[in-house]
Formats: C-alpha cells, sequence, structure tokens
C-alpha cells in the first residue's frame, strides 16, 4: 500500500512539473541539467556533424502520344450557359440541330463538344460544371438522333478561357460548350 | 517479474523521464493562445555565405510569429567574440544564434544557441553540406532551433508542389517553402491539376490532360518514373491519399456525372462512394483517414459535405454563403480549410467539422486551392491579386500572407508536402 502511496506522489510531482513546463520553466535543478548537457554534448560530439543531403531528382520527361485524328475547328458556333448552369438554352438548339444533321449526314466524322467556364469559380469545382455542360449537350444532341459513340466530351474548365477580360461580357463568352469535328486520319 | 519488481521498474522509468524532461525547456508554448514573441539576436554568421545563411534562418523564424528577430546593426559582439552575456541583455535578446562557417565547396557549420537569462549555451551542432546546399542547410539550422524553442519540429525543409502554366501548357513544380531553388522535373500536359502528395513524401499524384483525355498519373521519386494511374472517359481528378498510402480519393465522371471514387492502387480497385445526379468533386480526406470532405452541387449551389471514407453519413458543412469549394483538412483535423464566396470574390475559410468556428483569413482578390503545411501554422493558397495567379504562403490566421512565386510567372494550385 505505502509503495503504491510513493509511486501515487511521484506520479502527481511529473503532472504538476507537466503542468508548470508548458509555459516558461523557470531554470530548475542547474546541477541535473549541466549534467545531463554535458552528456547530451559528448554524445552529439561522438555523431559528428550531421550530413546536409538532398535526393537529386533526374528528369522524367512525360511522353507526348501523337494524336491520330484530324481536328477541325470553327464550323459550328458555341452554345451559352447561364452562370453556374448547365441546361441547354432555348437560344443553343439552332446550333445544336446543325451539328446533328452534320454528324447524321457525314457517318465517318465524330464530334467533340468541351465544356467550359468563366474564371470566377474555382478550378476543380469549374472542372466538374464543364463536364456537366459538355455532358448535357451531348445528351441533347443523342435526343436528336446522334449516336452516343459518336459523341466525346471533355472538361476545361476555366482553364481554357476564350476571353481574358474580367467583366460579364467576356464571363458569358467563356461559359460555353465548343464543338471539334474529329475526322479519321486515312 | 514480481510484483515489487515491476513497480521498482516502474519507479526508475517514471524517474528518468523526470530527469530528461528537466534538461528541454520550453521557451514558446505553440499550443497556447496567447504568448509573446520571442525576443531572438541572430547574428551574422562568419565565414563563406555565413550572411546567407543567417539571414535564411532569420527569415524562416520570423514567419513563424512566434520570434522577433532583433536588428543585426544593433549588435556589439561580433562573430569571433565569445558569447557575453551583457552584449545580449541590454539588447532585450532572450536566445542568440551564433555560427562559424568553414571550408568553401564542403562547408562545416557550427551553430550555438545561447540563453541570455541563464548566460550559457543551449545547444550546439555541427553540420557538414556541400555549396550547393546552403538554403536546405539554413532551413535545417532553422528547424533545429524551432524545435529547441518550442519542443515541436518545424516545417522549414517542406516543399510546396505546384503548376506553372506557360503559353501552351501547364507544368509540375517543386520548390521550398519559401519559393526558392523552383525546379521542373519535366511533367507537362495541356492541363495539369491537383498535385497531392502521399503521406511519406515520396510520391505525387496530380491530374493532367494530354490528347483529349483526363487521366491520373503518379510521379514516383524513387524510381525517377510517371505513369498513369487512373484512366476512364470522362473527367479525371485526383485527391488525397489515405494514410495507407494505397489508396487515394478521386472524383470521376466515369459514371455518367461526377462523383466521388477511392481508387486502391495495388489491386487497381475502383470504388465508388458518391452517386449523385450532382457535381461532386474535390475529395479530402480527414487525416486519420475516417472521413471525407467534398464539394457537391447537390442542394443547389456548390456546397462542402462531409462523409464516412465508405461513403455513407452525408452530412453538409458549409451553411455560410452560396459558393464554398476546395476543402482540405488541417493535420489534427480540427479544421478545414477551403474557399468560399464573399461578395463576390473568392476568399480562404477556415472552419471546424462540426460547421462552427468560421474564419475568414483573406480578403484580397480571389483566392483558392488552400492547404495546410504539414505542422498546421501556415496555408498555401492561390491568389490573383497582384494580378494573374500565384501561389502565397499565410500564417494559418491569416497573418504575414506574401507572395512565394515570382512576378510575370502564372502558379497556381499548390500543396504542402509532408515533413522530411
Amino acid at each position: 500500500m505505502r509503495r503504491f502511496l510513493v509511486l501515487a506522489v511521484i506520479l502527481g510531482m511529473i503532472g504538476s512539473g507537466c503542468a508548470q513546463r508548458k509555459v516558461v520553466t523557470p531554470s530548475e535543478a542547474p546541477q541535473e541539467a549541466t549534467e545531463q548537457k554535458a552528456a547530451k554534448e559528448a554524445q552529439e560530439a561522438k555523431k559528428g556533424p550531421e550530413k546536409i543531403t538532398e535526393q537529386k531528382m533526374e528528369k522524367v520527361e512525360s511522353k507526348e502520344v501523337a494524336t491520330k485524328v484530324e481536328e477541325v475547328s470553327g464550323i459550328f458556333d458555341d452554345i451559352h450557359f447561364d452562370y453556374d448552369k448547365y441546361d441547354i438554352k432555348e437560344n443553343a438548339k439552332a446550333v445544336l440541330k446543325s451539328v446533328a444533321d452534320h454528324l447524321i449526314k457525314s457517318a465517318s466524322e465524330k464530334i467533340l463538344v468541351e465544356g467550359h467556364c468563366d474564371e470566377r469559380g474555382t478550378s476543380e469545382y469549374n472542372l466538374g460544371l464543364g463536364d456537366r455542360r459538355a455532358k448535357a449537350t451531348k445528351d441533347y444532341l443523342i435526343s436528336l438522333g446522334v449516336p452516343a459513340n459518336r459523341i466525346e466530351t471533355i472538361s476545361y474548365g476555366k482553364e481554357k478561357p476564350l476571353c481574358n477580360e474580367h467583366t460579364e461580357d467576356c464571363w458569358a463568352k467563356n461559359r460555353r460548350a465548343h464543338f471539334v469535328v474529329m475526322k479519321g486520319k486515312k | 517479474m514480481t510484483r515489487p519488481g515491476l513497480i521498482a521498474q516502474a519507479l526508475f522509468t517514471v524517474f528518468v523521464l523526470l530527469v530528461s524532461r528537466a534538461g528541454a525547456k520550453i521557451y514558446i508554448d505553440v499550443t497556447s493562445p496567447a504568448f509573446k514573441k520571442l525576443p531572438i539576436a541572430i547574428a551574422e554568421f562568419s565565414g563563406q555565405s555565413g550572411r546567407e545563411i543567417s539571414d535564411i534562418i532569420r527569415d524562416d523564424l520570423d514567419f513563424s510569429g512566434l520570434f522577433q528577430p532583433l536588428d543585426r546593426s544593433a549588435f556589439i559582439e561580433g562573430p569571433s567574440q565569445p558569447f557575453q552575456v551583457r552584449n545580449w541583455s541590454v539588447l532585450g535578446a532572450e536566445i542568440v544564434v551564433k555560427g562559424i562557417v568553414t571550408g568553401d565547396k564542403e562547408k562545416t557549420t557550427i551553430v550555438s544557441l545561447y540563453d541570455v537569462m541563464e548566460g550559457q549555451e543551449i545547444f550546439r551542432k555541427a553540420y557538414q553540406t556541400d555549396a550547393s546546399l546552403t538554403r536546405p542547410l539554413a532551413h535545417t539550422i532553422a528547424n533545429d532551433i524551432y524545435r529547441q524553442i518550442t519542443g515541436q519540429p518545424g516545417i522549414f525543409r517542406s516543399r510546396i508542389a505546384y503548376v506553372t502554366r506557360y503559353g501552351s501548357h501547364d507544368e509540375l513544380t517543386i520548390a521550398d517553402w519559401d519559393g526558392q531553388r523552383a525546379y521542373r522535373p519535366g511533367v507537362k500536359g495541356t492541363v495539369l491539376l491537383s498535385p497531392r502528395w502521399t503521406r511519406d513524401a515520396s510520391r505525387l499524384v496530380y491530374s493532367s490532360e494530354r490528347n483529349r483525355q483526363w487521366e491520373i498519373y503518379l510521379l514516383d521519386f524513387r524510381k525517377r518514373s510517371e505513369r498513369v494511374l487512373f484512366s476512364a472517359k470522362g473527367t479525371n481528378l485526383a485527391g488525397d491519399f489515405l494514410p495507407d498510402g494505397d489508396q487515394f480519393l478521386l472524383s470521376s465522371s466515369t459514371g455518367g456525372t461526377p462523383d466521388i471514387y477511392k481508387y486502391r492502387i495495388s489491386e487497381s480497385k475502383l470504388t465508388r462512394l458518391t452517386s449523385s445526379r450532382s457535381v461532386d468533386v474535390s475529395p479530402a480526406a480527414s487525416p486519420d483517414g475516417s472521413l471525407i470532405a467534398f464539394v457537391s452541387d447537390r442542394q443547389g449551389s456548390p456546397q462542402i459535405f462531409i462523409m464516412g471514407t465508405d461513403g455513407y453519413d452525408i452530412r453538409r458543412l458549409t451553411f455560410s454563403g452560396s459558393y464554398n469549394t476546395s476543402p482540405s483538412w488541417s493535420p489534427k483535423g480540427d479544421r478545414i480549410v477551403f474557399s468560399g464566396r464573399q461578395g463576390g470574390k473568392n476568399q480562404i475559410f477556415t472552419i471546424s467539422p462540426d460547421s462552427s468556428h468560421l474564419t475568414q483569413l483573406t480578403d484580397r482578390g480571389n483566392n483558392e486551392d488552400p492547404s495546410f503545411s504539414p505542422d498546421g501554422r501556415f496555408i498555401v493558397f492561390t491568389s490573383d491579386r497582384d494580378g494573374d495567379r500565384a501561389v502565397y504562403v499565410m500564417r494559418a490566421n491569416g497573418e504575414a500572407q506574401k507572395r512565394i512565386t515570382p512576378k510575370g510567372v502564372r502558379a497556381f494550385g499548390p500543396r504542402w508536402s509532408p515533413n522530411y
């Protein structure tokens, strides 16, 4: 029983010691500290200097794969979206009809739909939003009779703006789906 | 062992602990909400690069916000003179740092730390390095001083990965925490985004669009190689690693709309965690790997939600404002830093996982992509406050905001490395 008491007292001391030491401690037990310091120094000296090194990194060139298709841009106008929205607007439907007609006529061609956003949002969410805009466009083209496997989509979020000014005019131009006709290389 | 024997051993262990703790004096308690900056005199080191080394140490300690480096021009004691208490006490210095550099290509630097009140040396260490590593040397010394004074590891040798944008492509860039020694390992893409470190800092994942396809790549610093980790039709964006280092989170629209997934590298196994008609992106793992914060517009506007790593127990975290994105956890898991729209601009905020303690940290320009330093005391983020997007650091309370990427360089998407 007494032993437990001793243990409890010592543990208590440690507890209060820790609490005190949380803030700046007054210098205490100078003798112990000095002895310990000497021991530590001797140990440090034996270890020798710390070598400062750094892992060297060789260059890793990203491999560029040559694209197998010919891309033609500018045949169709961009269609536009409202801020933070991805539903197809009334005034986009004429362009989408002409895209669908073209694809149904030219069976060897595919279309790539790029989804873009204005700069006001943040990078990753805008990539998600651009993805939805491209997909909404694709779904509408499918509803006009274009087979799904003829339509590819990709999102560029706010990373490839058409217009670089910080104005509502510019933002409206950047909230868009852009069409790229892809012809298989012979 | 008998019971009295056990008790005796316990007592001995306790005694040893007690004695060894007596030696380690904590000058600054970083966990205390109120503290006085510690006046520190960092003398110019003697020898080659001495000034550069002592300047870097001063800048590191100054940025921490815990120290008050004293003006060197007032110093009385020369670098080669022995430490005298009265030379420093009159200046109000509590800690003095002195150093000697010898050699030129192969350098040895000996650093001493003195406690002015106690009038004695409290730390001495020798460092060996070649001339090309002067900055890492100085950051290592700053880390050692920081540890001596606070009892905590410093972050001054950690690094920051970010993306640099050129005319027609993006390139991965890795710099020291202060933006210096930026180097580009050769990783390029039409668009490159969201680098994320493994917890041992040996690998990075990132998303890149090349040839009209978003893929997630792994850069292995040890193997010096880049490989495709995840490829699928749609927008695939890398998120955080889970603590095991084998699984990482991602968002992908391969299932129709952007959803959150986890991917086990060793088994190439993809597990879907959310399936909604909404945009779900930016998964961020809590430090213990039990929770995932992510962005979703499932309730109309983009907001941050939290769920379990199995995809269950989804609850909304942010309620203030109509556009809250880019969440990232503090290393202790007690805060989430994110970008929120305020008055038409994106600002950096922190919030507790229980939605309390919402705090705005920035108020100039648009600010996004925030993440914490490994000790949770600093935040790195992107801002366009000075024109083009650039990388900035600040203390976790919003103080001392400064740009670390050069003027005229378009840089974004920073991530602070773990300590290594």
